[in-house]
Protein backbone atom coordinates (compact mmCIF):
# COMPACT_ATOMS: atom_id res chain seq x y z
CA UNK A 1 0.00 0.00 0.00
CA UNK A 2 2.17 3.13 -1.01
CA UNK A 3 -0.79 5.18 0.59
CA UNK A 4 0.10 3.12 3.89
CA UNK A 5 3.48 3.95 3.17
CA UNK A 6 3.45 6.96 2.02
CA UNK A 7 1.23 8.38 5.71
CA UNK A 8 4.04 6.63 7.99
CA UNK A 9 6.70 9.14 6.04
CA UNK A 10 4.36 12.11 6.65
CA UNK A 11 3.00 11.21 10.17
CA UNK A 12 4.25 12.62 13.14
CA UNK A 13 3.06 9.81 14.84
CA UNK A 14 5.51 6.73 15.34
CA UNK A 15 3.62 2.97 14.05
CA UNK A 16 4.13 -0.19 16.05
CA UNK A 17 3.72 -2.94 14.17
CA UNK A 18 5.79 -5.83 15.57
CA UNK A 19 5.67 -9.32 14.51
CA UNK A 20 3.39 -11.67 16.48
CA UNK A 21 0.41 -13.94 16.18
CA UNK A 22 1.09 -16.42 19.30
CA UNK A 23 -0.33 -14.25 21.39
CA UNK A 24 -3.47 -14.48 19.27
CA UNK A 25 -3.01 -18.25 18.80
CA UNK A 26 -2.92 -18.00 23.20
CA UNK A 27 -5.67 -15.87 23.55
CA UNK A 28 -8.44 -18.02 21.39
CA UNK A 29 -7.17 -21.32 23.03
CA UNK A 30 -5.69 -23.20 20.30
CA UNK A 31 -2.18 -25.07 19.72
CA UNK A 32 0.63 -23.74 17.46
CA UNK A 33 -0.22 -26.44 15.40
CA UNK A 34 -3.59 -26.17 14.92
CA UNK A 35 -3.12 -22.68 13.80
CA UNK A 36 -0.23 -23.78 11.18
CA UNK A 37 -2.33 -26.17 9.77
CA UNK A 38 -5.88 -25.13 9.72
CA UNK A 39 -6.47 -21.49 7.79
CA UNK A 40 -9.66 -20.84 9.83
CA UNK A 41 -7.70 -20.96 12.82
CA UNK A 42 -4.64 -19.12 11.41
CA UNK A 43 -6.78 -16.10 10.87
CA UNK A 44 -8.89 -16.38 13.79
CA UNK A 45 -5.82 -15.84 15.97
CA UNK A 46 -4.70 -13.01 14.08
CA UNK A 47 -8.15 -11.73 14.26
CA UNK A 48 -7.66 -12.06 17.79
CA UNK A 49 -4.38 -9.95 17.86
CA UNK A 50 -5.38 -7.19 16.11
CA UNK A 51 -8.38 -6.71 18.41
CA UNK A 52 -6.74 -7.05 21.87
CA UNK A 53 -3.40 -4.49 20.95
CA UNK A 54 -3.60 -1.29 19.01
CA UNK A 55 -2.07 -2.66 16.33
CA UNK A 56 -1.28 -0.39 13.21
CA UNK A 57 -1.03 -3.49 10.90
CA UNK A 58 -1.43 -7.27 11.22
CA UNK A 59 0.76 -9.94 10.15
CA UNK A 60 0.39 -13.44 9.55
CA UNK A 61 2.04 -16.24 11.18
CA UNK A 62 5.98 -16.68 10.40
CA UNK A 63 5.93 -19.94 9.90
CA UNK A 64 9.36 -21.14 7.76
CA UNK A 65 8.40 -24.50 6.60
CA UNK A 66 5.79 -23.75 4.23
CA UNK A 67 7.31 -23.02 0.90
CA UNK A 68 9.85 -25.94 1.64
CA UNK A 69 7.05 -28.38 2.57
CA UNK A 70 5.51 -27.36 -0.64
CA UNK A 71 8.69 -28.38 -2.81
CA UNK A 72 8.49 -31.43 -0.91
CA UNK A 73 10.54 -31.16 2.19
CA UNK A 74 9.59 -33.73 5.46
CA UNK A 75 8.28 -31.53 8.45
CA UNK A 76 7.76 -31.32 12.16
CA UNK A 77 4.97 -30.19 13.03
CA UNK A 78 5.28 -29.70 17.38
CA UNK A 79 1.77 -29.03 19.33
CA UNK A 80 3.40 -26.14 20.48
CA UNK A 81 6.17 -24.70 19.24
CA UNK A 82 6.75 -23.44 15.43
CA UNK A 83 7.27 -26.27 13.00
CA UNK A 84 10.95 -27.65 11.34
CA UNK A 85 11.82 -29.15 8.43
CA UNK A 86 14.06 -32.26 8.85
CA UNK A 87 16.46 -33.36 6.17
CA UNK A 88 17.39 -32.80 3.27
CA UNK A 89 15.38 -32.56 0.28
CA UNK A 90 18.21 -31.92 -2.68
CA UNK A 91 22.20 -32.91 -2.37
CA UNK A 92 23.76 -31.91 -5.73
CA UNK A 93 23.07 -30.87 -9.25
CA UNK A 94 21.25 -33.72 -10.44
CA UNK A 95 18.63 -33.56 -7.96
CA UNK A 96 18.21 -30.26 -8.42
CA UNK A 97 17.83 -29.74 -11.94
CA UNK A 98 15.06 -32.88 -11.21
CA UNK A 99 13.44 -30.67 -8.37
CA UNK A 100 9.98 -29.69 -9.54
CA UNK A 101 8.53 -25.69 -8.79
CA UNK A 102 5.59 -26.92 -7.09
CA UNK A 103 2.10 -25.76 -7.45
CA UNK A 104 0.21 -23.94 -4.68
CA UNK A 105 -1.93 -27.12 -3.47
CA UNK A 106 0.96 -28.55 -2.38
CA UNK A 107 0.93 -29.07 1.74
CA UNK A 108 0.02 -26.49 3.95
CA UNK A 109 -0.28 -23.64 1.18
CA UNK A 110 -3.77 -23.77 0.86
CA UNK A 111 -4.41 -23.39 4.59
CA UNK A 112 -2.28 -20.13 4.32
CA UNK A 113 -3.88 -18.86 1.55
CA UNK A 114 -7.30 -19.10 3.04
CA UNK A 115 -6.11 -17.57 6.76
CA UNK A 116 -5.24 -14.82 4.34
CA UNK A 117 -8.32 -14.46 2.36
CA UNK A 118 -10.31 -14.89 5.28
CA UNK A 119 -8.40 -11.86 7.67
CA UNK A 120 -8.25 -9.74 4.54
CA UNK A 121 -11.93 -9.75 4.03
CA UNK A 122 -12.57 -9.61 7.64
CA UNK A 123 -9.79 -7.44 9.34
CA UNK A 124 -10.79 -4.04 7.27
CA UNK A 125 -9.72 -0.93 9.70
CA UNK A 126 -5.96 -2.14 9.23
CA UNK A 127 -3.57 -3.25 6.46
CA UNK A 128 -2.33 -7.33 6.76
CA UNK A 129 0.92 -8.36 5.87
CA UNK A 130 1.27 -12.01 4.76
CA UNK A 131 4.53 -13.92 5.32
CA UNK A 132 6.81 -15.95 3.56
CA UNK A 133 10.63 -17.24 3.87
CA UNK A 134 13.35 -15.61 0.80
CA UNK A 135 14.81 -16.72 -2.01
CA UNK A 136 18.31 -17.80 0.00
CA UNK A 137 16.70 -19.46 3.41
CA UNK A 138 14.49 -21.70 1.42
CA UNK A 139 17.28 -22.75 -0.84
CA UNK A 140 19.12 -23.15 2.50
CA UNK A 141 16.63 -25.13 4.07
CA UNK A 142 16.35 -27.52 0.69
CA UNK A 143 20.27 -28.35 0.46
CA UNK A 144 20.81 -27.64 3.75
CA UNK A 145 22.12 -24.17 5.69
CA UNK A 146 25.89 -25.07 6.01
CA UNK A 147 26.39 -26.73 2.57
CA UNK A 148 24.24 -24.00 0.61
CA UNK A 149 27.06 -21.54 2.46
CA UNK A 150 29.98 -23.79 0.57
CA UNK A 151 27.68 -24.77 -2.03
CA UNK A 152 27.61 -20.71 -3.03
CA UNK A 153 31.33 -21.04 -3.73
CA UNK A 154 31.76 -25.00 -5.24
CA UNK A 155 28.83 -25.52 -7.12
CA UNK A 156 27.63 -21.85 -8.39
CA UNK A 157 25.60 -23.05 -11.00
CA UNK A 158 23.53 -25.63 -9.26
CA UNK A 159 22.64 -23.47 -6.55
CA UNK A 160 21.39 -20.55 -8.71
CA UNK A 161 19.50 -22.77 -10.73
CA UNK A 162 18.17 -23.90 -7.12
CA UNK A 163 17.53 -20.19 -6.30
CA UNK A 164 15.65 -19.40 -9.46
CA UNK A 165 13.33 -22.70 -8.47
CA UNK A 166 12.84 -21.23 -5.19
CA UNK A 167 11.99 -17.53 -6.68
CA UNK A 168 9.24 -18.78 -9.29
CA UNK A 169 7.21 -20.35 -6.48
CA UNK A 170 7.80 -17.06 -3.90
CA UNK A 171 6.55 -15.62 -6.85
CA UNK A 172 3.96 -17.42 -7.56
CA UNK A 173 2.74 -17.61 -3.94
CA UNK A 174 3.12 -13.68 -3.17
CA UNK A 175 0.87 -13.03 -5.99
CA UNK A 176 -1.72 -15.89 -4.58
CA UNK A 177 -1.41 -13.52 -1.29
CA UNK A 178 -1.90 -10.55 -3.02
CA UNK A 179 -4.47 -12.06 -4.79
CA UNK A 180 -6.32 -12.93 -1.48
CA UNK A 181 -5.86 -9.62 -0.71
CA UNK A 182 -3.41 -8.16 1.87
CA UNK A 183 -1.33 -5.57 1.55
CA UNK A 184 1.75 -7.08 1.29
CA UNK A 185 4.35 -9.35 2.79
CA UNK A 186 7.34 -10.09 5.25
CA UNK A 187 10.21 -12.22 3.77
CA UNK A 188 11.67 -13.27 5.91
CA UNK A 189 15.57 -14.14 4.71
CA UNK A 190 17.55 -14.56 7.66
CA UNK A 191 20.33 -16.79 5.97
CA UNK A 192 21.56 -14.07 3.61
CA UNK A 193 22.52 -12.55 6.64
CA UNK A 194 25.20 -14.45 7.71
CA UNK A 195 26.86 -14.00 4.12
CA UNK A 196 29.22 -10.97 3.19
CA UNK A 197 27.51 -7.73 1.60
CA UNK A 198 28.92 -9.24 -1.98
CA UNK A 199 27.26 -12.57 -1.51
CA UNK A 200 24.40 -11.33 0.24
CA UNK A 201 23.83 -9.32 -3.07
CA UNK A 202 24.73 -12.25 -5.52
CA UNK A 203 22.64 -15.01 -4.05
CA UNK A 204 19.87 -13.14 -1.94
CA UNK A 205 19.14 -9.46 -3.32
CA UNK A 206 19.22 -10.45 -6.96
CA UNK A 207 16.17 -12.97 -6.49
CA UNK A 208 14.48 -10.95 -4.36
CA UNK A 209 14.54 -7.88 -6.32
CA UNK A 210 12.87 -10.58 -9.19
CA UNK A 211 10.16 -10.79 -6.55
CA UNK A 212 9.78 -7.32 -5.81
CA UNK A 213 9.68 -6.57 -9.14
CA UNK A 214 6.84 -9.31 -9.85
CA UNK A 215 4.80 -8.44 -7.13
CA UNK A 216 5.16 -4.90 -5.53
CA UNK A 217 3.12 -2.03 -6.51
CA UNK A 218 1.09 0.98 -4.60
CA UNK A 219 -0.89 -1.81 -3.03
CA UNK A 220 1.44 -4.56 -2.36
CA UNK A 221 4.59 -3.84 -0.28
CA UNK A 222 7.44 -6.41 0.07
CA UNK A 223 8.94 -5.87 3.74
CA UNK A 224 12.52 -7.50 3.58
CA UNK A 225 13.15 -8.94 6.62
CA UNK A 226 16.82 -10.04 7.55
CA UNK A 227 17.92 -10.62 11.35
CA UNK A 228 21.08 -12.41 10.62
CA UNK A 229 22.37 -8.54 9.17
CA UNK A 230 24.73 -7.28 12.01
CA UNK A 231 25.41 -3.93 9.65
CA UNK A 232 27.42 -5.41 7.21
CA UNK A 233 24.86 -6.20 4.58
CA UNK A 234 21.90 -3.32 4.48
CA UNK A 235 23.57 -1.89 1.12
CA UNK A 236 22.72 -5.46 -0.54
CA UNK A 237 18.85 -5.26 1.15
CA UNK A 238 18.52 -1.79 -0.16
CA UNK A 239 19.38 -2.78 -3.64
CA UNK A 240 16.49 -5.60 -3.34
CA UNK A 241 13.97 -2.47 -3.93
CA UNK A 242 12.13 -3.43 -1.61
CA UNK A 243 9.68 -0.08 -0.14
CA UNK A 244 10.06 -1.53 3.59
CA UNK A 245 13.44 -3.39 5.08
CA UNK A 246 13.04 -4.81 8.90
CA UNK A 247 15.84 -5.64 10.93
CA UNK A 248 16.98 -7.55 13.48
CA UNK A 249 18.02 -7.17 17.19
CA UNK A 250 21.76 -7.45 15.89
CA UNK A 251 21.72 -4.15 14.35
CA UNK A 252 22.41 -1.18 15.50
CA UNK A 253 18.95 0.64 14.42
CA UNK A 254 20.51 4.64 13.69
CA UNK A 255 22.91 2.74 12.00
CA UNK A 256 20.57 0.97 10.03
CA UNK A 257 18.40 3.96 9.55
CA UNK A 258 21.65 5.97 8.17
CA UNK A 259 22.35 3.44 6.08
CA UNK A 260 18.96 3.26 4.07
CA UNK A 261 17.56 5.87 1.90
CA UNK A 262 14.89 8.25 3.56
CA UNK A 263 11.85 7.18 1.13
CA UNK A 264 12.53 3.61 2.18
CA UNK A 265 10.50 2.35 5.32
CA UNK A 266 12.76 0.95 8.23
CA UNK A 267 11.63 -1.30 10.99
CA UNK A 268 13.15 -3.38 13.88
CA UNK A 269 14.04 -3.99 16.26
CA UNK A 270 13.41 -5.29 19.98
CA UNK A 271 15.25 -8.12 21.02
CA UNK A 272 11.92 -10.78 20.38
CA UNK A 273 12.71 -13.02 23.35
CA UNK A 274 15.67 -11.00 25.70
CA UNK A 275 12.94 -8.09 25.61
CA UNK A 276 9.51 -9.15 25.20
CA UNK A 277 9.60 -12.81 26.67
CA UNK A 278 12.10 -12.63 29.43
CA UNK A 279 12.03 -9.08 30.35
CA UNK A 280 9.09 -7.54 32.37
CA UNK A 281 6.60 -4.77 32.04
CA UNK A 282 8.92 -1.95 32.98
CA UNK A 283 11.61 -2.97 31.41
CA UNK A 284 10.24 -3.59 28.04
CA UNK A 285 8.62 0.12 28.42
CA UNK A 286 11.91 1.74 29.32
CA UNK A 287 13.62 -0.09 25.89
CA UNK A 288 10.64 0.70 23.77
CA UNK A 289 11.08 3.89 25.31
CA UNK A 290 14.90 4.52 24.54
CA UNK A 291 14.54 2.89 21.13
CA UNK A 292 12.01 5.83 19.73
CA UNK A 293 14.05 8.40 21.82
CA UNK A 294 17.13 7.46 20.38
CA UNK A 295 14.92 7.31 16.27
CA UNK A 296 12.98 10.13 16.57
CA UNK A 297 14.84 12.10 13.92
CA UNK A 298 13.92 9.60 10.95
CA UNK A 299 10.40 10.02 9.55
CA UNK A 300 10.53 6.76 7.74
CA UNK A 301 10.99 4.67 10.61
CA UNK A 302 8.35 2.24 12.30
CA UNK A 303 9.32 0.62 15.53
CA UNK A 304 9.07 -3.19 15.74
CA UNK A 305 10.27 -6.48 16.96
CA UNK A 306 13.44 -8.15 15.93
CA UNK A 307 11.92 -11.07 14.84
CA UNK A 308 9.02 -13.00 15.45
CA UNK A 309 7.65 -13.05 19.02
CA UNK A 310 7.80 -16.26 20.62
CA UNK A 311 5.25 -18.69 22.12
CA UNK A 312 4.26 -17.53 25.33
CA UNK A 313 5.71 -13.86 26.05
CA UNK A 314 3.52 -11.84 28.54
CA UNK A 315 0.46 -9.93 27.28
CA UNK A 316 1.44 -7.64 29.83
CA UNK A 317 4.79 -6.65 28.09
CA UNK A 318 3.30 -6.53 24.63
CA UNK A 319 0.82 -4.18 26.26
CA UNK A 320 3.98 -2.26 28.25
CA UNK A 321 5.53 -1.67 24.72
CA UNK A 322 2.25 -0.51 23.61
CA UNK A 323 1.57 1.76 26.14
CA UNK A 324 4.89 3.28 25.05
CA UNK A 325 4.52 4.34 22.09
CA UNK A 326 1.18 5.40 23.03
CA UNK A 327 2.96 8.04 25.50
CA UNK A 328 5.62 8.68 22.99
CA UNK A 329 3.04 9.67 20.37
CA UNK A 330 1.23 11.80 22.70
CA UNK A 331 4.08 13.92 23.40
CA UNK A 332 5.30 14.15 19.69
CA UNK B 1 60.52 -30.20 -1.36
CA UNK B 2 58.41 -31.43 1.60
CA UNK B 3 58.54 -27.79 2.69
CA UNK B 4 57.17 -26.44 -0.22
CA UNK B 5 54.45 -29.00 -0.29
CA UNK B 6 53.65 -27.96 3.22
CA UNK B 7 53.40 -24.49 2.62
CA UNK B 8 50.85 -25.24 -0.29
CA UNK B 9 48.77 -27.39 1.89
CA UNK B 10 48.73 -24.53 4.21
CA UNK B 11 48.00 -21.86 1.72
CA UNK B 12 45.23 -24.14 0.42
CA UNK B 13 43.43 -24.38 4.11
CA UNK B 14 43.94 -20.74 4.55
CA UNK B 15 42.43 -19.81 1.62
CA UNK B 16 39.76 -22.59 0.99
CA UNK B 17 40.71 -24.77 -1.88
CA UNK B 18 39.26 -27.80 -1.41
CA UNK B 19 40.78 -29.91 -4.10
CA UNK B 20 41.65 -29.69 -8.10
CA UNK B 21 38.07 -29.65 -9.20
CA UNK B 22 37.03 -27.18 -6.61
CA UNK B 23 36.58 -23.59 -8.52
CA UNK B 24 37.46 -21.78 -5.26
CA UNK B 25 39.13 -19.44 -4.99
CA UNK B 26 39.03 -17.68 -7.95
CA UNK B 27 42.67 -17.45 -8.10
CA UNK B 28 43.63 -20.76 -7.93
CA UNK B 29 41.17 -22.42 -9.71
CA UNK B 30 42.74 -25.33 -11.69
CA UNK B 31 45.16 -25.80 -8.79
CA UNK B 32 45.24 -28.97 -6.99
CA UNK B 33 44.34 -28.37 -3.43
CA UNK B 34 44.45 -29.46 0.12
CA UNK B 35 43.66 -32.75 -0.82
CA UNK B 36 46.29 -33.50 -3.41
CA UNK B 37 48.76 -31.61 -1.45
CA UNK B 38 48.31 -33.37 1.68
CA UNK B 39 48.79 -37.05 -0.58
CA UNK B 40 51.65 -35.62 -2.07
CA UNK B 41 53.47 -34.47 0.54
CA UNK B 42 53.05 -38.12 2.35
CA UNK B 43 54.33 -39.42 -0.52
CA UNK B 44 56.88 -37.26 -0.61
CA UNK B 45 58.36 -38.71 2.68
CA UNK B 46 56.35 -36.30 5.00
CA UNK B 47 55.85 -37.28 8.61
CA UNK B 48 52.02 -37.38 9.08
CA UNK B 49 52.33 -35.23 12.33
CA UNK B 50 53.69 -32.68 10.49
CA UNK B 51 50.93 -32.22 8.11
CA UNK B 52 48.75 -31.86 11.03
CA UNK B 53 50.58 -29.30 12.38
CA UNK B 54 50.23 -27.43 9.47
CA UNK B 55 46.67 -27.70 9.22
CA UNK B 56 46.74 -27.09 12.74
CA UNK B 57 48.58 -23.74 12.28
CA UNK B 58 46.73 -22.80 9.14
CA UNK B 59 42.74 -23.45 10.92
CA UNK B 60 44.01 -21.27 13.84
CA UNK B 61 45.12 -18.70 11.41
CA UNK B 62 41.71 -18.71 9.74
CA UNK B 63 39.57 -19.19 13.06
CA UNK B 64 41.63 -15.68 14.10
CA UNK B 65 40.26 -14.17 10.78
CA UNK B 66 36.95 -14.99 11.87
CA UNK B 67 36.64 -13.55 15.24
CA UNK B 68 37.82 -10.54 13.88
CA UNK B 69 34.99 -10.44 11.31
CA UNK B 70 37.59 -10.58 8.29
CA UNK B 71 35.96 -13.64 6.76
CA UNK B 72 32.26 -15.01 7.13
CA UNK B 73 30.98 -18.12 7.40
CA UNK B 74 31.11 -19.08 4.13
CA UNK B 75 34.96 -18.54 3.97
CA UNK B 76 35.65 -20.40 6.93
CA UNK B 77 33.00 -23.71 5.98
CA UNK B 78 35.13 -23.82 2.92
CA UNK B 79 38.63 -23.45 4.84
CA UNK B 80 36.96 -26.55 7.39
CA UNK B 81 36.60 -28.82 4.56
CA UNK B 82 39.64 -28.13 2.56
CA UNK B 83 41.13 -29.07 6.14
CA UNK B 84 39.01 -32.39 6.36
CA UNK B 85 40.16 -33.31 2.95
CA UNK B 86 43.77 -33.26 4.33
CA UNK B 87 42.63 -34.42 7.21
CA UNK B 88 41.10 -38.02 5.15
CA UNK B 89 45.09 -38.75 4.11
CA UNK B 90 45.75 -38.74 7.82
CA UNK B 91 43.20 -41.36 8.49
CA UNK B 92 45.00 -44.42 8.54
CA UNK B 93 47.89 -42.81 10.76
CA UNK B 94 45.59 -42.05 13.23
CA UNK B 95 43.97 -45.52 13.05
CA UNK B 96 47.10 -47.29 13.59
CA UNK B 97 48.83 -45.52 16.13
CA UNK B 98 50.81 -43.78 14.64
CA UNK B 99 50.16 -40.34 15.00
CA UNK B 100 48.34 -39.39 18.50
CA UNK B 101 45.10 -37.03 18.12
CA UNK B 102 44.77 -35.08 21.37
CA UNK B 103 41.83 -36.70 22.61
CA UNK B 104 37.73 -37.38 21.36
CA UNK B 105 35.33 -34.44 21.54
CA UNK B 106 31.78 -35.37 21.11
CA UNK B 107 29.27 -32.69 19.98
CA UNK B 108 25.78 -31.70 19.33
CA UNK B 109 22.74 -29.42 19.06
CA UNK B 110 20.45 -30.24 21.55
CA UNK B 111 17.23 -31.41 21.52
CA UNK B 112 14.35 -29.15 20.14
CA UNK B 113 16.84 -27.43 18.07
CA UNK B 114 17.89 -27.57 14.71
CA UNK B 115 20.11 -24.42 14.23
CA UNK B 116 23.36 -26.11 13.03
CA UNK B 117 25.92 -23.59 11.02
CA UNK B 118 27.42 -22.60 14.88
CA UNK B 119 28.23 -26.08 15.78
CA UNK B 120 29.36 -27.36 12.69
CA UNK B 121 32.18 -24.91 12.71
CA UNK B 122 32.99 -25.36 16.58
CA UNK B 123 33.26 -29.48 15.29
CA UNK B 124 35.60 -28.69 11.91
CA UNK B 125 37.52 -26.27 14.35
CA UNK B 126 38.17 -28.60 16.61
CA UNK B 127 39.31 -31.11 14.69
CA UNK B 128 41.37 -29.13 12.78
CA UNK B 129 43.20 -28.29 15.99
CA UNK B 130 44.35 -31.90 16.03
CA UNK B 131 40.99 -33.56 17.93
CA UNK B 132 39.11 -36.32 16.94
CA UNK B 133 35.66 -35.15 16.63
CA UNK B 134 32.15 -37.21 16.36
CA UNK B 135 29.43 -35.07 15.49
CA UNK B 136 26.37 -36.08 16.51
CA UNK B 137 24.16 -33.71 14.59
CA UNK B 138 21.07 -31.66 15.74
CA UNK B 139 18.13 -32.02 17.84
CA UNK B 140 20.65 -34.74 20.11
CA UNK B 141 18.29 -36.31 22.40
CA UNK B 142 19.77 -37.08 25.96
CA UNK B 143 20.06 -40.78 25.23
CA UNK B 144 22.40 -40.31 22.13
CA UNK B 145 24.79 -37.99 24.37
CA UNK B 146 24.71 -41.00 27.36
CA UNK B 147 25.32 -43.33 24.33
CA UNK B 148 28.40 -41.93 22.61
CA UNK B 149 29.86 -41.13 26.62
CA UNK B 150 29.62 -44.47 27.52
CA UNK B 151 31.20 -45.43 23.71
CA UNK B 152 33.79 -42.86 24.33
CA UNK B 153 34.73 -42.47 27.72
CA UNK B 154 37.78 -40.40 28.03
CA UNK B 155 35.82 -37.75 25.50
CA UNK B 156 34.49 -34.63 25.97
CA UNK B 157 31.61 -32.88 25.41
CA UNK B 158 29.87 -29.76 23.72
CA UNK B 159 26.37 -29.11 23.42
CA UNK B 160 25.35 -25.79 21.30
CA UNK B 161 21.93 -24.43 21.49
CA UNK B 162 20.49 -20.80 19.51
CA UNK B 163 17.49 -20.80 20.93
CA UNK B 164 16.49 -19.59 24.20
CA UNK B 165 13.59 -22.37 24.78
CA UNK B 166 16.17 -25.01 24.06
CA UNK B 167 19.21 -23.67 25.63
CA UNK B 168 17.01 -24.89 29.19
CA UNK B 169 17.31 -28.20 27.40
CA UNK B 170 21.06 -28.11 28.28
CA UNK B 171 20.82 -29.08 31.60
CA UNK B 172 18.90 -32.48 32.01
CA UNK B 173 22.10 -32.98 29.20
CA UNK B 174 24.69 -32.52 31.71
CA UNK B 175 22.68 -34.34 34.48
CA UNK B 176 22.59 -37.43 32.68
CA UNK B 177 25.80 -37.54 30.94
CA UNK B 178 27.81 -37.15 34.42
CA UNK B 179 25.34 -39.38 36.12
CA UNK B 180 26.50 -41.82 33.35
CA UNK B 181 30.34 -40.80 33.66
CA UNK B 182 30.84 -38.54 36.43
CA UNK B 183 34.37 -37.26 34.83
CA UNK B 184 33.52 -36.30 31.76
CA UNK B 185 34.06 -32.84 31.40
CA UNK B 186 31.31 -30.42 29.12
CA UNK B 187 31.55 -27.19 27.36
CA UNK B 188 28.10 -25.26 26.22
CA UNK B 189 28.21 -22.53 23.67
CA UNK B 190 25.94 -20.79 21.10
CA UNK B 191 24.31 -16.92 20.87
CA UNK B 192 21.94 -16.69 23.90
CA UNK B 193 24.33 -18.42 26.63
CA UNK B 194 26.47 -16.62 28.80
CA UNK B 195 29.07 -17.73 31.15
CA UNK B 196 26.99 -17.25 34.21
CA UNK B 197 24.38 -19.55 32.32
CA UNK B 198 26.33 -22.15 32.23
CA UNK B 199 27.62 -22.31 35.72
CA UNK B 200 23.97 -22.51 36.56
CA UNK B 201 23.64 -26.06 34.64
CA UNK B 202 26.43 -26.88 35.91
CA UNK B 203 28.75 -27.49 32.80
CA UNK B 204 32.60 -27.39 33.10
CA UNK B 205 33.27 -24.33 30.53
CA UNK B 206 31.35 -21.70 28.16
CA UNK B 207 31.99 -21.17 24.76
CA UNK B 208 31.96 -17.53 22.95
CA UNK B 209 33.54 -18.75 20.02
CA UNK B 210 35.20 -21.69 18.20
CA UNK B 211 38.92 -20.35 19.16
CA UNK B 212 37.62 -20.73 23.35
CA UNK B 213 36.89 -24.02 23.03
CA UNK B 214 40.16 -24.86 21.60
CA UNK B 215 41.94 -22.98 24.38
CA UNK B 216 40.05 -24.65 26.96
CA UNK B 217 40.45 -28.05 25.10
CA UNK B 218 44.11 -27.96 25.48
CA UNK B 219 44.01 -26.69 29.00
CA UNK B 220 42.56 -30.13 30.17
CA UNK B 221 45.25 -31.83 28.55
CA UNK B 222 48.23 -29.79 29.27
C1 LIG C 1 20.46 -19.10 10.25
C2 LIG C 1 19.35 -19.01 11.27
C3 LIG C 1 18.30 -19.92 11.16
C4 LIG C 1 18.28 -21.03 10.13
C5 LIG C 1 19.05 -22.24 10.74
C6 LIG C 1 19.80 -23.05 9.72
C7 LIG C 1 20.74 -24.02 10.35
N1 LIG C 1 20.83 -25.17 9.76
O1 LIG C 1 21.41 -23.78 11.34
C8 LIG C 1 16.73 -21.29 10.02
C9 LIG C 1 16.15 -20.36 8.98
C10 LIG C 1 16.35 -22.72 9.66
C11 LIG C 1 16.29 -20.86 11.42
C12 LIG C 1 15.15 -21.34 12.05
C13 LIG C 1 14.69 -20.84 13.26
N2 LIG C 1 15.22 -19.81 13.97
CO1 LIG C 1 16.92 -19.03 13.58
N3 LIG C 1 18.41 -17.95 13.21
C14 LIG C 1 19.35 -18.03 12.31
C15 LIG C 1 20.33 -16.83 12.47
C16 LIG C 1 20.00 -15.81 11.39
C17 LIG C 1 21.80 -17.17 12.42
C18 LIG C 1 22.28 -18.33 13.32
C19 LIG C 1 23.66 -18.76 12.89
O2 LIG C 1 23.82 -19.77 12.23
N4 LIG C 1 24.68 -17.95 13.16
C20 LIG C 1 26.05 -18.15 12.70
C21 LIG C 1 26.82 -19.05 13.63
C22 LIG C 1 28.25 -19.18 13.13
O3 LIG C 1 26.83 -18.46 14.90
P1 LIG C 1 26.37 -19.27 16.23
O4 LIG C 1 25.39 -20.28 15.88
O5 LIG C 1 26.06 -18.29 17.29
O6 LIG C 1 27.69 -20.05 16.65
C23 LIG C 1 28.86 -19.43 17.09
C24 LIG C 1 28.95 -19.31 18.61
O7 LIG C 1 27.71 -19.17 19.25
C25 LIG C 1 29.71 -20.50 19.04
N5 LIG C 1 29.02 -21.76 19.34
C26 LIG C 1 27.89 -22.27 18.84
N6 LIG C 1 27.64 -23.48 19.34
C27 LIG C 1 28.64 -23.78 20.19
C28 LIG C 1 28.88 -24.90 20.95
C29 LIG C 1 30.02 -24.96 21.74
C30 LIG C 1 30.30 -26.16 22.55
C31 LIG C 1 30.90 -23.83 21.78
C32 LIG C 1 32.09 -23.86 22.63
C33 LIG C 1 30.64 -22.70 20.99
C34 LIG C 1 29.52 -22.67 20.20
O8 LIG C 1 30.58 -20.74 17.96
C35 LIG C 1 29.99 -20.35 16.71
C36 LIG C 1 31.03 -19.72 15.83
O9 LIG C 1 31.54 -18.53 16.36
C37 LIG C 1 19.96 -16.33 13.92
C38 LIG C 1 20.07 -14.82 14.11
C39 LIG C 1 21.44 -14.38 14.41
N7 LIG C 1 21.82 -13.31 13.80
O10 LIG C 1 22.15 -15.03 15.19
C40 LIG C 1 18.51 -16.78 14.07
C41 LIG C 1 17.98 -17.14 15.45
C42 LIG C 1 19.00 -17.97 16.19
N8 LIG C 1 16.80 -17.95 15.14
C43 LIG C 1 15.80 -17.72 15.94
C44 LIG C 1 14.53 -18.36 15.85
C45 LIG C 1 13.46 -17.87 16.81
C46 LIG C 1 14.31 -19.38 14.91
C47 LIG C 1 12.98 -20.14 14.69
C48 LIG C 1 12.23 -20.56 15.95
C49 LIG C 1 12.18 -19.23 13.74
C50 LIG C 1 10.79 -19.69 13.36
N9 LIG C 1 9.83 -18.84 13.71
O11 LIG C 1 10.61 -20.72 12.77
C51 LIG C 1 13.46 -21.39 13.92
C52 LIG C 1 13.84 -22.52 14.90
C53 LIG C 1 14.05 -23.85 14.32
C54 LIG C 1 14.59 -24.77 15.41
N10 LIG C 1 13.72 -25.49 16.13
O12 LIG C 1 15.76 -24.84 15.64
C55 LIG C 1 16.13 -16.67 16.99
C56 LIG C 1 16.38 -17.27 18.36
C57 LIG C 1 15.84 -16.38 19.44
C58 LIG C 1 16.11 -16.99 20.75
N11 LIG C 1 17.07 -16.40 21.47
O13 LIG C 1 15.51 -17.95 21.13
C59 LIG C 1 17.36 -15.97 16.33
C60 LIG C 1 18.39 -15.38 17.32
C61 LIG C 1 16.78 -14.85 15.46
C62 LIG C 1 16.09 -13.76 16.27
N12 LIG C 1 16.70 -12.61 16.48
O14 LIG C 1 14.98 -13.90 16.72
N13 LIG C 1 17.17 -19.95 11.94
Amino acid sequence: MKTWIDSILVSKQRIALPIMTHPGIEAIGKTVKEAVSDGQVHYEAIKAVSEQFSMSACTSIMDLTVEAEAFGATINLPDNEVPTVTGRLVSDAASIAALEVPSLDKGRVPAYLLANKLAAANITDKPLFSGCIGPFSLAGRLYDMSEIMVGIYIEPDAINELLAKCTQFLIDYCLALKAAGTQGVVMAEPAAGLLSNEDCQAYSSEYVKQIVGAVQDDNFTVILHNCGNTGHCTEAMVTTGARALHFGNKIDMVQALNDCPADVIVMGNLDPVGVFKQGDPDSVYKQTKTLLEKTAAYANFVISSGCDIPPHAANANIEAFFSAVKNYNEGR
Amino acid sequence: MNQELLQKLSECVEFGKINLASPYPPNMKGQPGADEYAKEALDAGAQPSEILDELVTAMGKVGQKFTENKIFVPQMLLSAKAMSAAMMHLKPFFASGAVQRKGTFIIGTVFGDLHDIGKNLVAMMVEGAGWEVIDLGIDVKIEKFVEAVQQHPEAVVGVSALLTTTMVNIKPVIEAVKAASPDTKIIVGGAPLSAEFAVSIGADAYGKTPQDDIVWLDTLIA
